[in-house]
């Protein structure tokens, strides 16, 4: 093999090790255990003052916003409402499609103690819903239609 | 009717897709013309089927048919016209038979283009197009649970009062376009990966596949430049937070085959050149279409828990089996035309433009990679563990940073570099001046990023004094191609140096266009380093008559304000605003509150954004009643949110440079390659 070759080579591993170091670090630096409301609070001492992600639902008449502080507290509830986490953000707004039931992802510190999360970041769900909302026959439900209505009209 | 002819038509669709694959699998295998023409006659019959089904959608949406059940989840009466026709890809079942009406529309074009041409290879093509096609047919069909037929009627054949409406978050021009420009980058990607697939099935791996394909190429690259920038764009404007990229998978999803794409055209000139690199562009273009597929996937299995996914259905089986079918026929193909794709020449040099550019593409796919890892961890976390282990944005800010300065850099050697071998003359010909003047630039370059009322604080990262040191490298290294080609011209033709640039350009559209890309990024790259890495944020409660102070700024409240719309009210806050003490402007950020049938009251965030210079005011507000102007005026708080985002301008403003590029680059008409034509 030429000397050209083996230093390409050399130089490529380098590169390639490098890069898989990069990635293994920064995993290992940022990332954040993802928990549904009712699995947070079931391992809740074990992730007291560490960084999570939640997903969950907004809880119904659970948000608050307090100017003075510049602050935002709502409950994070699972599908069932069988489990709820608090969660207080400080600094920013509260984000669009935030509503009563909706669903929303929180980032931020745990405290086990007060079940609550100080995020850094909350996110809802994203306006274009790539997905069918159940059957035909639930939307029509849902939205009051009747087959008379229309027959009248 | 539209609706039942359009559900038939997208039936009918899977039969001529089928058709367009049997008979020109027939046709080339046998020679036999007449089933090509058929087969290619199938693939123009899908486009016209697909096209009534698309016009009988947007009759439903333009008539306002509520008995549509895509029509009524996705519009309302109220809804503007261009947000009717958007809603046509709004969700899942319609975005999926926009998507295959441009694979239809794409492959029409391609028959037409390549209808003289006797040789077989697009014949060849035209059958992964095919395949594409009928997928796409099926997925649309209604037969797959979580997905129904977009022109479907509710089944009682009752209709909505009303419609749900489209979100009022889409409901902006630039969520309008965004869109259908992403699809359009995503699906003309099928024309090169078919190309590629096709000159593995004919066996034909020499450079033609390449060079026929390359149009299609740039054009795909251009539009998801576009349609990447216009969702960025969006969020900054629409979602309040002041950013534009948050590293969420759907993002992550437009964003890998871009970078696989530049890879990908980067790559194909060492082939042309120097006929290397044969197997690493054809797995770069298929990979750049596979991510095309895999972005789909993530957008809609919900299979990633993000704010964009959503879990319904077996769509998610479907994307992933094509993927992992098509890989494993395709990687087939390759083993089998091994010995045709081997390298003729090899690398000579460690430091030559061949070298530059094999460092290039595995730093384009390290930067794929990485994205692709952060967004698929917690699948793997959890498959392997058992708990989802999330992988937030700072993983992606901290882990981009060293190779994207490194490719920020190799943008500026790449055209300089010789080929073959970096001789001792080519180093002092063509590096001593840009790196030189990068040293004394450098200075002053920070000083006027710095102060002069960009960003105020003071350079707090080596990372920031690398990117401004390469920046300029890179922008003198092509200034001064540009120059020393536009002298000689000028003087060979004894014309100005104007004249001459023009001239350059012009003969050589390709290269120069692609220099005014590299360009474009590097502006892009300052862009992001102000706005990304030196933001002010300031958060406060004010009443009237209060002010809130950032940066240089004093913003102070004057009073509320309401406004009617047709299908939504404005309640906001007018703030005066001061630099230096000195009035420059009013602001107006807003509360809007739409109401809609399906969706109830909703208030959205409506910030105020001015431009001043390179800069970003940029004013969010809190919670507001609709009657802002009593709210305001009896003393009652205001939560404000401002920023401050330097040289943000900078970023869009190098987006559009580099399309600018990529379209001169588009144009490069000096191609000859060995096709037999009628003509």
């Amino acid at each position: 093999m030429s000397r050209s070759r083996i230093k390409i080579f050399v130089a490529s591993g380098i590169l390639v090790s490098s890069l898989i170091l990069l990635v293994f670090v920064g995993v290992k630096n940022t990332s954040l255990r993802h928990f549904r409301p009712e699995q947070l609070v079931a391992q809740a001492q074990e992730v007291h003052q560490k960084g999570v992600q939640i997903d969950g639902f907004i809880a119904e008449k659970s948000t608050s916003w307090d100017h003075g502080n510049f602050q935002l507290s709502f409950v994070v509830r699972d599908e069932a409402d069988t489990a709820r986490v608090n969660v207080v953000s400080v600094g920013k707004l509260k984000p669009d499609n935030f509503k009563d039931g909706g669903n929303v992802f929180v980032e931020g510190r745990y405290n086990a103690d007060e079940n609550l999360i100080t995020a850094s970041k909350i996110q809802t769900k994203c306006a274009s819903k790539y997905q069918q909302a159940g059957s035909a026959l639930a939307t029509q439900e849902k939205y009051q239609i009747e087959a008379e209505v229309t027959q009248q009209n | 009717m539209a609706s039942e002819i359009g559900q038939a038509t997208i039936w009918l669709s899977a039969f001529s897709a089928l058709w367009a694959i049997g008979m020109l699998a027939i046709g080339l295998r046998n020679r036999n013309n007449n089933a090509i023409i058929s087969g290619r006659n199938g693939v123009v019959a899908t486009f016209v089927l697909i096209s009534i089904a698309v016009a009988g959608l947007i009759y439903g949406f333009l008539t306002d048919d509520f008995s549509m059940r895509y029509v009524a989840e996705g519009s309302s009466y109220y809804q503007p016209v261009l947000y009717k026709i958007a809603a046509l890809w709004g969700k899942m079942s319609g975005s999926l038979l926009f998507w295959l009406w441009l694979i239809a529309l794409f492959g029409t074009i391609f028959v037409w283009r390549n209808r003289h041409t006797k040789d077989s290879l697009a014949d060849y093509a035209l059958i992964p197009i095919s395949v594409v096609m009928l997928f796409f047919t099926i997925l649309v069909s209604g037969l797959i649970r979580g997905v129904y037929n977009p022109l479907s009627r509710f089944p009682n054949g009752g209709a909505m009062p009303d419609g749900a409406g489209m979100n009022p978050l889409l409901q902006t021009p630039s969520m309008a376009f965004h869109p259908p420009i992403l699809y359009v980058g995503f699906v003309s990607l099928t024309i090169p990966f078919a190309f590629a697939v096709g000159a593995l099935i004919s066996g034909r791996i020499n450079n033609d596949w390449i060079i026929r394909s390359r149009r299609w190429t740039l054009f795909s690259w251009l539009a998801l430049t576009v349609g990447i920038t216009l969702g960025g764009n969006w969020a900054y404007r629409e979602l309040g937070w002041g950013g534009y990229w948050a590293w969420d998978p759907v993002e992550n999803a437009s964003l890998m085959p871009w970078l696989l794409c530049t890879a990908y055209l980067h790559s194909v000139m060492i082939q042309e050149k120097r006929n290397m690199l044969k197997v690493w562009n054809i797995i770069l273009m298929v990979l750049a279409f596979e991510f095309t597929i895999l972005g789909t996937f993530i957008t809609r299995s919900g299979v990633i828990t993000s704010v964009h996914a959503f879990a319904e259905g077996d769509i998610g089986v479907y994307f992933l089996s094509f993927i992992l079918l098509s890989l494993f026929i395709i990687i087939g193909l390759i083993v089998s035309r091994w010995e045709k794709l081997k390298s003729l020449n090899w690398l000579e040099s460690f430091l030559s433009k061949e070298s530059v550019f094999v460092l290039n593409n595995w730093l384009l796919i390290a930067l794929t990679l990485i994205v692709l890892w952060g967004t698929l961890w917690p699948i793997i976390s959890e498959a392997v563990t058992g708990q989802k282990i999330a992988v937030p944005e700072e993983f992606f800010n901290k882990t981009v940073i060293i190779p994207g300065l490194m490719l920020l850099f190799l943008t500026g050697v790449g055209p300089i570099i010789s080929w073959r071998k970096l001789t001792l003359s080519n180093l002092k010909r063509v590096f001593t001046k840009p790196i030189i003047l990068a040293l004394i630039l450098l200075i002053p370059t920070i000083s006027y990023l710095f102060l002069s009322g960009n960003i105020v604080v003071k350079v707090r990262s080596v990372y920031t004094v690398l990117c401004v040191f390469f920046s300029v490298f890179v922008l003198v290294a092509i200034a001064d191609e540009f120059y020393r080609g536009g002298k000689l011209r000028s003087k060979r033709h004894e014309i100005s140096l104007l004249g001459g640039f023009f001239r350059l350009i012009g003969r050589n559209k390709r290269r120069y266009g692609g220099y005014i890309v590299h360009v474009g990024i590097v502006i892009v790259y300052i862009g992001i380093m102000g706005s990304k890495g030196y933001f002010l944020l300031e958060s406060k409660s004010v009443t009237n008559g209060q002010s809130i102070e950032i940066g240089k700024y004093q913003l102070t409240l004057k009073r509320g304000f309401e406004e009617s719309h047709p299908n939504f009210e404005l309640s906001g806050a007018e703030f005066d605003i001061k630099r230096n003490g000195k009035y420059i402007k009013t602001m107006q950020p807003a509360r809007g509150f739409y109401f809609q049938a399906g969706q109830g009251e909703q208030d959205t965030i409506e910030s105020a954004i001015t431009h001043f210079g390179l800069n970003d005011l940029y004013i969010a507000l809190g919670p507001l009643p609709q009657d802002a102007s009593d709210y305001v005026s009896r003393g009652e708080p205001v939560s404000v949110q401002v920023y401050h985002n330097p040289l943000i301008s900078l970023v869009w403003v190098g987006v559009a440079i580099m399309v600018v590029g990529g379209g001169v680059s588009m144009f490069e008409k000096n191609y000859k390659y060995n096709v037999k034509t009628d003509a």
